[in-house]
């Protein structure tokens, strides 16, 4: 029996063609310990496949559940906010960027000086789906790269692309001696709170 | 031969019935599969109105993807073909 065996994996590594049966009757005697059903195997039958659909829709429920219900606590959970000194905003040259994290460490934000010296900051995630947005120097906006959408870089509305809403602006308080200070960060618009 | 295609033959009602119940089975199969592409697009849509902040749109989303789920376990366990009524000897219950 053994040498059965050992001829069909010579067959098969030797790359000659050999069908099911001749597989099946050389591994006959494993056949008791390993009852595995080739061909039953490469089948899903249509019952399996309804129950297949079943899980996925049930996943895709709780999916959704989920992130709402997330998404609902977050929107409750307002932090207080503690004023923080933006390092580096003082030797900000007029029409560029400087990233910064506010109002935790978790959340970074942008603070641009715009070209008439003026200093606009805000939170960074794009309104869209969350990439980080960048100052784009050349036209003075805020740029998405992942969809190709842009804010505008004082008031932080919307350019144009698929973001919904305006971007989060940061407050700030510019301090007598030319530091800059952000001091809180609003909801962009109307529905922040549930 | 005429017999055969003759629609009071049992054999004849117990194959058009056989035939009719994996068409019903069939179609069963495609409304899962459309019910699960609705409930995948909620899911972005859920998706997209939590990052936008769109809270009021969030309940919903959620309420009509729990009805694409019900829909789902009632075309998966509860629901069942018309052609039940038929016995395999392919005659109606009475």
């Amino acid at each position: 029996m053994s040498s059965d065996l050992s001829k069909t994996i010579d067959k098969v590594l030797a790359d000659t063609r050999s069908d099911e049966s001749e597989v099946r009757l050389a591994t006959a005697p494993h056949q008791h310990d390993f009852p595995y059903d080739r061909e039953e195997e490469a089948q899903v039958t249509r019952r399996e496949f309804c129950n297949f659909l079943g899980l996925t829709s049930a996943a895709l429920f709780v999916g959704a559940a989920g992130f709402a219900g997330k998404a609902g606590l977050d929107a409750r959970d307002v932090p207080e906010f503690v004023s923080a000194k933006v390092e580096g905003a003082q030797a900000l040259a007029p029409g560029s960027s400087l990233n910064f994290r506010y109002p935790t460490t978790k959340d970074s934000a942008i603070l641009i000086r715009t070209l008439d010296g003026e200093f606009h900051a805000f939170g960074q995630k794009c309104t869209h789906l969350s990439c980080p947005v960048y100052f784009e120097r050349a036209h003075q906006r805020l740029e998405c790269p992942c969809h190709d959408g842009a804010f505008d870089a004082k008031t932080g509305n919307v350019l144009y692309g698929p973001p919904p809403r305006p971007l989060d602006p940061i407050k700030l308080e510019v301090r007598t001696n030319g530091e800059v200070w952000a001091i809180g960060r609003e909801a962009s618009t109307g529905e922040h709170s549930l | 031969m005429q017999d055969s295609t003759n629609q009071n033959n049992p054999r004849t009602v117990r194959k058009l019935v056989g035939e009719g119940r994996t068409a019903v089975a069939q179609a069963r199969m495609i409304l899962l599969v459309m019910v699960n592409v609705a409930q995948l697009w909620i899911l972005a849509a859920t998706v997209e109105a939590a990052l936008a902040h769109r809270y009021s749109a969030l309940l919903p989303l959620v309420v009509a993807s729990g009805i694409c789920f019900v829909v789902t376990l009632t075309l998966i366990f509860w629901w069942r073909p018309a052609s039940r009524r038929f016995t395999s000897s392919g005659y109606v219950k009475r």
